[in-house]
């Protein structure tokens, strides 16, 4: 005998499953759209961090440095050749930084190497030491990190910078013996330890005067930190300079030194040969 | 024994296979997986949350395209499609379709696959990790494990 149907139709099975799936999803969304969210803390909004930066450690440890001793500002860079945003970092905004701050005598840049766990991290560190040692450190350095692409996943990464040091004007053959050495590791060494003790944890990391600031976006949101650590450095609402002006001479002496540095400190970041 | 007179029910149907369900949910996952990691390869996404490894280095890498798409927006590709077969195939009626079962079996297949090639890059080329593609590969792993069941019983 057949069964008369039920009078209210039966929900169907795959709804609790439907509904476990429209979870994930939403959920899902929202934490995409949290990741796609511009940080309103990046730049300007977050106030600089106070590091410790010894006298001793300044003394000791030396970092690679581009501008004139005295200027009101001092930027220290950590960064890793390998580490893309360095690399993106270098391309957009270090030039402009140069151009407008260090080579108009506003501020000294000093580049401390912070190897990440790449696998050419270390070698590529002490490859900048060697062009350092050779005189042509920023010329490599700028041509190393456009050039990442080529040898960040070669087997031979020197193959592809001896070409790179002669196009500098390096002696090809010293550069790469020097790189093949371990010479430099101490150094290199040391400036991942300086990194360390700062509380450097990703690259690029810059401080400014003594205070750790986010990595910019772009120029403008560097030069609006840097105008809050240290206005005098610009004279008050200056433009940016043109390229060979001369430095203002209005400087905050509280925002030239390195916080828990001794003013004079920041010469010894100058590792010419 | 169930009857197609109308006002007669048919006899309960079979309930929906959990294996097609948690190949749904999988690839949903691995949906979000891969338009995490495509969002950041299209800029949209400053940087990645990788807790463990090098997952912008690797996917700064040669091997992070293929035939000038990104490999993660293949992956948004091959999930999408994952997914909405796998939907259909818990309607009642295609639970036991024969395509549903082969086109599941042979589409994470082909990116279990894939996945292992990317797996060996990341292990002994390039020698980093991204957690994100690990976790892809183990996704796609999962789904074509599930997928093997269904091909089975496909009639």
């Amino acid at each position: 005998m057949p069964r008369p149907a039920p009078e209210s139709p039966r929900r169907s099975s795959l709804t609790p499953f439907y509904v476990i799936l429209g979870l994930v999803l939403l959920a899902g969304i929202a934490v995409l759209v949290t990741q796609m969210r511009p940080n309103k803390d990046a730049g300007a909004n977050v106030p600089a961090t106070a590091v410790t930066l010894t006298p001793d450690q300044l003394q000791r440890v030396k970092g690679m440095s581009r501008g004139r001793d005295d200027a009101p500002i001092t930027i220290y860079e950590f960064a890793d050749y390998q580490c893309p945003h360095c690399a993106q970092f270098a391309a957009l905004i270090e030039p402009v930084i140069m151009e407008r701050m260090v080579d108009t005598g506003r501020a000294r840049y000093v580049f401390y190497e912070f190897p990440l766990q790449f696998k050419w991290s270390w070698l590529s560190a002490r490859a900048g030491r060697c062009a350092n040692e050779q005189g042509k450190f920023w010329d490599f350095h700028a041509l190393v990190f456009a050039r990442q692409g080529d040898w960040a996943f070669d087997p031979d990464p020197i193959s592809k910078w001896g070409p790179l040091a002669s196009q500098v004007g390096l002696d090809q053959g010293k550069f790469e013996e020097c790189v093949r050495s371990d010479r430099f590791q101490k150094e290199v060494t040391e400036s991942s330890q300086l990194g360390n003790s700062l509380g450097v944890g990703g690259t690029p990391t810059l401080f400014v005067n003594g205070r750790k600031v986010e990595t910019p976006t772009s120029y403008a949101a560097f030069e609006e930190e840097v105008r809050k650590i240290a206005p005098g450095a610009f004279g008050g609402a200056a433009a940016p300079a043109a390229p060979g002006a001369t430095a203002p001479a209005a400087v905050d002496p509280a925002a030239t030194a390195p916080a828990g540095a001794a003013p004079a400190a920041p010469a010894a970041g100058t590792t010419s040969p | 024994m169930a009857s197609d007179a109308p006002g007669f029910v048919h006899d309960r149907p079979a309930a929906p296979p959990l294996a097609r369900m948690a190949v749904a949910l999988l690839a949903l996952i691995g949906l979000l997986v891969s338009t995490y990691l495509s969002l950041y390869k299209l800029g949209v996404i400053g940087g990645l949350t990788c807790t463990v490894g090098s997952c912008e280095q690797v996917q700064a890498s040669p091997w992070a395209v293929l035939m000038g798409i990104p490999v993660s927006l293949w992956g948004v590709g091959a999930y999408v499609a994952i997914l909405a077969i796998a939907i259909v195939g818990l309607q009642p009626g295609q639970v036991h379709a024969r395509w549903v079962a082969l086109a599941l079996f042979c589409l994470s297949a082909v990116g279990v696959a894939f996945s292992g090639y990317l797996t060996y890059i990341e292990a002994y080329v390039i020698e980093m990790w991204c957690q994100w593609c690990v976790t892809s590969a183990v996704i796609i792993t999962l789904i074509f494990l599930l997928s093997i069941p269904g091909l089975r019983q496909a009639r």
